[in-house]
């Protein structure tokens, strides 16, 4: 009883129930996009990619249009760059990444570094503002929950062959190009929507750790997607529960039980391998000896 | 009847140019290889007429329509080299996905998509491998895998990658009698890549390398000590009296250890070790 109380106590009042529900929502955006960015080997790429969308935001908060609006179009002009680099060099993507994630970071650093309450302002786009979440974040979120949900399922085949290899994915017929895009336009929905729950730099900790535990333990990939939403809605509940009773920060909090989840996972899934194989090495030891 | 046409094709990997200027044809319902050195541009080649890269000059063509437009009649079988590290998925998931070429980013599976799920699986006898994981296979039980996902598509044209290239022997013959079955029984076409100059001999078309098509015709035609010199650069070939009676040239003089195991590998196609072992 003592446990349930401890449990349900920081869910006490509206402001914490929007906490609660904002960072879950970010959760199952986070885990239908990060379970195609871990197959796809994107993991650096999203990284930069929250950090590109950094300039958007701040200039909304400078210029005091929808933080949204200002995502989408850092993420816009991120991606072509990307696209621009790719086509006129022949350095490697990393490189190309490398360079837009300092860049976009540091433009939004320089922005709103104009802005009246700096500190205030960065904060709150780097690490967002869980507990001041409203009805109309909820809203909005759900929105792109929605779409992300239905293009992650529609998108299932094409994402899948291309995972598999972008080759027999175009010989399928199953428009990797094309595919590729719609998968950017995805991560782009999941940072947009999660960050004033969970921070643009903390939604990484969403999107990668619960996909990447559940890569771990799981042989298929519709096993993954919903082990991953199961793990990131734990991620969420419990970072919550102990930003409450620890006194530490919502997005960081969850953002650091999903990556704790990792290594947790980690950590069992190979000490039950090691006991599995020392067990049948004595087995065979033994009919061997006889 | 032809079943790809090309004129003067041109084909490029980003900005570096894989294939020059090439025209050949090659016959329908036949068995084709491709064959050259390293980084010669058979993949690319076959990639083309796969519908994964399209010719940036000339004309391209496969039964008689652009390859866009027939893509669904071709499978194309990866090397089993190349696999998705990390990736969930098992060796039915990568058979099932063959099918994606009839049914599209939304079609619901079909009695027949299963059964041609089954089918392939069962022909390239890895029904018991269905559960596995890729990354668990040996290199030739992927092939397998790679083999049946081709045949699960349904097509008129298999397109074969280098399907022998380092196979233990149950998987290179199980792919072997695969490859004929495809052209004596179902009538199909196959065009396959490969680095073994037996395996070519025993095609009933061969097309011959070197960054474009040096030559294209019966193995007779082709698999001469000039066009051979010419590919490989490797200087004096000598051409001795084959198993097939077909000519075939063997690539004697190394320049270092490691050519040594190409020209050893290529000079003992598998058919020849078929009958090595089966004389044992």
């Amino acid at each position: 009883m003592e446990l349930y109380n401890w449990m349900v106590e920081p869910f006490q009042t509206g402001f914490q129930i929007r906490a609660l529900l904002g960072g879950l929502l970010a959760a199952v955006m986070s885990s239908f996009v990060g379970v195609w960015l871990v197959l796809r080997g994107m993991s650096f790429f999203g990284d930069a990619f929250v950090h590109g969308v950094v300039p958007g935001i701040a200039a909304a908060v400078l210029f005091e249009f929808s933080p949204f609006l200002g995502a989408a179009l850092a993420a816009l002009v991120m991606v072509s760059l990307l696209e621009l680099i790719h086509r006129t060099t022949s350095l490697k993507e990393d490189s190309a990444i490398g360079l837009l994630f300092v860049g976009m970071m540091a433009l939004g650093v320089v922005l709103i570094s104009r802005s009246d309450s700096f500190q205030g302002s960065l904060t709150a786009i780097l690490f967002g503002d869980a507990l001041g979440v409203s009805w109309a974040d909820v809203q909005m979120q759900l929105l792109f929950v929605i779409g992300v949900g239905l293009m992650s399922l529609m998108l299932y085949r094409p994402l899948m062959s291309l995972s598999f290899s972008p080759d027999k994915s175009q010989a399928l017929g199953m428009r990797p190009q094309l595919t590729h895009w719609l998968l950017l336009l995805m991560i782009a929905a999941a940072v947009i929507g999660s960050f004033q729950a969970v921070g643009t730099l903390l939604v990484l900790g969403l999107l990668i750790g619960p996909a990447a535990a559940a890569a771990l333990i799981t042989r298929t990939v519709p096993r993954m997607i919903l082990t991953s939403l199961i793990l990131g809605m734990i991620s969420v509940t419990v970072g919550l529960i102990f930003s409450y009773h620890l006194g530490t920060a919502a997005g960081a909090s969850m953002a650091l039980v999903a990556i704790l989840g990792f290594f947790l996972i980690l950590t069992i899934r190979e000490t039950v391998a090691a006991i599995v194989r020392r067990k049948r090495s004595t087995t065979l030891v033994e009919q061997g000896a006889s | 009847m032809t079943l790809v046409e090309a004129h003067d094709i041109v084909l490029y990997r980003g900005s570096h140019l894989a294939v020059s200027a090439s025209s050949f044809t090659i016959p329908h319902g036949k068995i084709t290889a491709v064959i050259g050195p390293n980084g010669s541009g058979k993949t690319t080649l076959l990639q083309s007429m796969a519908g994964i890269l399209t010719p940036s000059a000339g004309r391209l063509t496969v039964l008689g329509q652009a390859v866009k437009d027939v893509k669904q009649d071709i499978s194309f079988v990866m090397q089993s080299v190349v696999f998705p590290t990390g990736t969930p998925i098992t060796v039915k998931d990568v058979v099932c996905m063959g099918r994606y070429a009839q049914r599209g980013w939304f079609g619901i599976f079909r009695p027949q998509d299963r059964a041609a799920i089954n089918y392939a699986m069962e022909t390239m006898n890895i029904t018991d491998l269905k559960h596995r994981h890729l990354e668990e296979l040996s290199g030739g039980q992927r092939q397998r895998v790679y083999v049946a996902q081709g045949i699960a598509q349904g097509h008129e044209i298999l397109v074969l990658d280098e399907p022998m290239t380092g196979l233990d022997l149950k998987s290179m013959r199980i792919i072997d009698d695969v490859i004929h079955a495809e052209v004596e029984e179902h009538g199909h076409s196959v065009i396959l890549t490969t680095h073994d100059l037996d395996e070519a001999a025993a095609a009933d078309h061969v097309i011959l390398m070197d960054g474009k098509v040096i030559a294209s015709g019966t193995p007779e035609e082709v698999l001469t000590r000039q066009n051979l010199e010419k590919a490989y650069g490797l200087g004096t070939l000598h051409e001795p009296a084959d198993v097939n009676g077909t000519t075939v040239v063997e690539l004697p003089e190394c320049t270092s250890e490691g050519d040594a195991n190409v020209a050893e590998e290529q000079s003992v196609g598998y058919g020849e070790r078929f009958r090595r072992y089966e004389a044992y």
